[in-house]
């Protein structure tokens, strides 16, 4: 895609007549040929208002167009054209494909930010696409944001599957614990588990996991180990271990 | 018709699932009693399996060690882990907790990466079903690609339709697995597999190779290291992946597999939910444990449970007990009366003395052992057991032990053997290990004559009791120690985590009360029997042989006058135990034994405390001549030690026969609890060896002391 024809910048089109522009494209690229009809009716308008616009597009050369004949796109009006569609085309897939905005939504949005997107901004948009297509861990990125959970669902929880979120919540050291110092009776979040080897897998295995909110319900009366809930579940867990797992207090 | 690994026809399925999700009363109930209890070589950890018959089929059932995942880091998990990869059985069914089931379908995951015909079994469904929760089973089925089946295991409910599954199971064509674990780690993990296919690494498992490489599990790099060049190769490009797998999410791999574990869980409960109404059914549970685990209530409460089981076992078990004793003395006393006169004398001893006498005061604590295990089902079933744990653990732990201890511990107190049975319910190994091991320190109920005779014959009646407390406080100081020493030495190693669930109350039904108590007794019986049929044959033999015979005595049976027989009698089994080999013993080591302050008597009587602490008084009786049926109230008996030997000696005495050499039933359960003689030997021997050094620091010092 060309985006940066100079040329183009000094064909100023409307708002409508490059939809027209757009449209021709796509039935000329599907049906190899545009009639007043089907622009009329792939528009949703009166073939009669589609006249005057073929007109003007025509006296700017940018189309053929005889009365009752097929209209094509000039060269000139080929690289217009293709512009507009491949703006679209980009919007449409950036709110759909990546955002997650459903196809209906995205094809409006895309619609109306295609006129008014600045070159500058397009460009950006692509230099995107090129580093999801071509880094190794875009794929990644896009299916974690479409699956987070926090983002997708009003769940006040996240449940899982994302280390990287975590970290843009990472509160400052001073606002961090250990889970050992949470009162019976407070709640906290988990940001991380320190420690290593079975302690630490046998923690991540009954379920402890960044992200997860959990009430201290009690400390055994001899003072050691301390007993929690989370999601459903109750768990006891030496002062010791509770040590290795880093939260926010709530 | 199925396939199956074995060419005996068999069909091999494993059952795989965390503690507490019903796995075994599932297997109680698909095998019923055609099973075999045994123990991995080597480790405290049970191995069981069974059989059953489906539509011609003979279907052999391993329960694998409960393990939350199938890492390397407990022996219960490495086992479950190398059941499944090297042995690879045919069909393996899930067993998971309906209740819970986020986080055991972490399981599920993981074994669908090792593991093609599955089953997955959702336990305990009932309770799930009434806490509002609604699976939609056949797109779970649906979604996994294999059977999924709900079952109540302690009520037998949904057997059959699991039987029939694991027959569809094992009759499917394997398919796809259809775990998703994300693009990124998926493809990491591709990697490392597909780099294994030039090493010897099974077919099957390379997938869970790769996972746990990346991992870094020791078990599975020093596999691969094992292999060579191709090996290394491997493990460099795990190497590779793990860091771009690490940089990308900030986090170690296996955090990030865990993760994605939960992730795909979270996922397929999503979609398989039908309902949920969430109906908290833990407010009852909860309300217990406000009182329970009260800070205040919660240790008088755990103290009066305790009170209770022992109640049951040994007040209870007291009256089974004495029936028990006195069908043996009966059945001795016909033998003796029936037995043709003169006539191979030698097999009636046998019989009489050895095989009665020694099976017999085994079997003896048969009424303790089922009332205690009865008693240890319905806390375990219940799930107070974890709360006790919770209550206790900090107190065990200064001593390297665990909250599990705790109970084996003060089961102790009342006979060993139950006692060492009891720490079953401890997961740890090393922590099982060390509570076995020091066991024996707890002054056990059969050490109670003993004191009983000893110390009023050396102290004052005013030091009675503070004698006898002082006695057990040294059983239980020791023992702690001993755990502490053990877990710094032999049984060093990274602590064992205590994170454990805390399962809401459940009601024990009957049915596996009952199971588990006979299960438990019966094992028991076959095992340690045997065993100890074995020794006590052997302690007989020595107290027997060779024989005596008076050079008096002409040898022809003249008929003696009744008055005298009794001390004649009591006369001859003097000399006879001087003239056997354990009196020869009991010479030979008197010298050995002389710095402690004891002589050859106390020598012999000690070798046969080793059938039953017990035998200790009526040995002295004999020695003393003063007939078989000495009794600790005996005043002659104790009058006679009190002149022969000095208080000094009988406290020596006293801290001998507390901390050495266990009883044989002792050393003969350790064996069957532990899987090896090692930790019986260390036992023996052990406890021996600081028996004599710690009586031999009494007696010297007290005699230099002037005592």
């Amino acid at each position: 895609m060309e985006l940066h024809d100079t040329t183009l910048k000094s064909i100023q089109l409307s708002e409508s007549l490059e939809d027209y522009m757009e449209t021709i494209f796509e039935l000329v690229r599907d049906n190899k040929l545009a009639r007043i009809k089907d622009i009329a009716k792939a528009r949703d308008v009166r073939s009669a208002s589609v006249i005057p616009a073929m007109r003007r597009l025509s006296e700017m050369g940018l189309i053929t167009y005889e009365k009752r004949e097929y209209i094509d796109l000039t060269p000139a009006g080929e690289r217009v054209a293709r512009r507009v569609y491949a703006r679209h085309r980009l919007l449409t897939r950036f709110f759909r494909d990546i955002l997650g905005i459903p196809n209906e939504f995205a094809q409006k949005d895309a619609c109306a930010l295609e006129h008014s997107l600045s070159d500058e901004g397009m460009d950006h948009i692509v230099r995107f696409f090129e580093f999801i297509q071509s880094c190794p861990e875009g794929g990644d990125v896009i299916a974690r944001l479409q699956t987070c959970s926090l983002v997708n669902s009003d769940k006040k929880q996240c449940t899982g599957g994302c280390a990287i979120r975590h970290k843009e919540h990472v509160p400052s050291p001073a606002q961090m614990k250990t889970l050992r110092q949470i009162k019976p009776g407070e709640s906290c979040n988990i940001i991380r588990i320190n420690g290593t080897g079975a302690i630490r897998q046998r923690i991540l295995d009954m379920g402890l996991m960044p992200g997860i909110n959990v009430y201290v319900e009690r400390v055994s009366p001899a003072g050691d180990p301390m007993w929690i809930k989370f999601q459903g579940s109750q768990l006891s867990l030496r002062l010791k271990e509770a040590e290795t797992v880093l939260v926010n207090p709530e | 018709m199925s396939r199956t690994n074995s060419d005996t026809g068999v069909l091999q399925v494993a059952l795989a699932g965390s503690p507490n999700c019903g796995k075994t009363s599932l297997f109680n109930g698909l095998t019923g009693s055609r099973q075999h209890v045994g123990n991995y070589a080597g480790v405290t950890v049970e191995r069981r399996n069974g059989y059953y018959t489906f539509d011609g089929q003979k279907v052999e059932v391993r329960d694998l060690p409960g393990s939350y995942s199938l890492s390397s880091f407990s022996p219960e998990e490495m086992i479950a882990q190398r059941e499944l990869v090297d042995e690879r059985p045919d069909v393996v069914v899930v067993v998971v907790d309906s209740t819970s089931l986020k986080r055991s379908l972490v399981l599920l995951a993981q074994v669908m990466q090792n593991s093609k015909k599955i089953v997955l079994c959702l336990n305990m469904s009932d309770e799930a079903k009434k806490s509002g929760q609604k699976i939609d089973i056949p797109l779970l089925t649906k979604l996994l690609g294999f059977p999924v089946v709900e079952t109540v295991g302690h009520k037998n409910v949904g057997l059959d339709q699991l039987k029939e599954r694991i027959a569809e199971a094992a009759a499917a064509q394997p398919r796809k697995s259809r775990l998703m674990l994300g693009e990124r780690l998926e493809r990491a993990i591709d990697h490392v597999a597909d780099a294994l296919q030039s090493t010897e690494a099974p077919n099957d498992a390379r997938q869970w190779y790769a996972v746990k490489i990346l991992q870094n599990d020791p078990l599975f790099v020093n596999r691969i290291l094992e292999m060579g060049a191709a090996g290394k190769a491997v493990l460099d490009i795990a190497e590779k992946e793990r860091e771009q797998l690490e940089s990308f999410t900030g986090e170690d791999v296996s955090m990030y597999v865990t993760e994605r574990y939960y992730g795909f869980v979270d996922g397929l409960l999503r979609e398989v939910t039908i309902q949920v109404s969430h109906i908290d059914t833990r407010i009852l549970s909860d309300r217990i444990d406000a009182i329970v685990v009260h800070r205040i209530m919660g240790i008088p409460i755990f103290l009066a449970v305790m009170y209770g089981i022992f109640w049951l076992t040994f007040t209870a078990g007291a009256y089974p007990m004495d029936w028990i004793d006195q069908f043996f003395g009966f059945l001795a006393d016909t033998i003796v009366a029936y037995w043709p006169q003169n006539q191979a004398f030698e097999v009636q001893s046998l019989i009489v003395d050895g095989i009665i006498g020694g099976v017999g005061g085994v079997l003896v604590f048969l009424p303790n052992i089922v009332l205690l295990f009865l008693g240890l089902a319905i806390l375990q079933d219940s799930g107070y057991m974890s709360r006790a744990a919770f209550l206790t653990d900090k107190l065990m732990h200064k001593f390297g032990l665990h909250g599990r201890s705790f109970i084996p511990l003060v089961t102790g107190f009342g006979c060993t053997i139950p006692g060492i049975m009891a720490t079953r319910t401890m997961e740890n190994e090393r922590d099982r290990l060390a509570t076995m091991l020091v066991l024996p320190l707890m002054s056990c109920g059969a050490r109670l004559p003993i004191w009983m005779l000893l110390i009023p014959a050396f102290f004052v009646p005013a030091l009675h009791a503070p004698m006898l407390f002082a006695i057990y406080f040294i059983g239980i100081f020791l023992a702690f120690l001993l755990a502490l020493l053990l877990r710094n030495t032999v049984l060093k190693g990274e602590e064992a985590p205590f994170v454990m669930e805390l399962p809401p109350y459940r009601l024990p039904t009957l049915r596996s009360v009952v199971s588990r108590m006979m299960m438990s007794s019966w094992a028991y019986l076959k095992k340690a029997g045997t065993m100890i049929l074995g020794i006590s044959i052997v302690m007989w033999a020595l107290t027997t042989y060779p024989k005596y015979s008076d050079p008096a005595d002409t040898g022809d049976a003249v008929p003696v006058a009744a008055a005298d027989t009794a001390s004649a009698d009591k006369e001859a089994s003097f000399k006879q135990l001087e003239h056997s080999i354990a009196g020869r013993i009991g010479k030979f080591i008197e010298p050995v034994i002389a710095p402690l302050g004891f002589d050859w008597k106390i020598g012999v009587a000690t070798i046969g405390a080793f059938t039953a602490k017990e035998v200790f008084v009526s040995q002295l009786g004999v020695i003393y001549a003063l007939g078989e049926d000495t009794s600790e109230t005996d005043l002659t008996l104790r009058d006679e030690l009190a002149q022969d030997y000095s208080p000094l000696i009988g406290f020596s005495l006293m801290l001998f026969l507390l901390i050495a050499t266990p009883c044989m039933a002792t050393v003969a359960i350790t064996k069957k609890e532990s899987g090896s003689w090692k930790w019986p030997a260390l036992q023996f021997f052990g406890l021996t060896a600081i028996a004599y050094l710690l009586s031999l620091l009494v007696f010297q010092i007290g005699t230099l002391l002037g005592l």
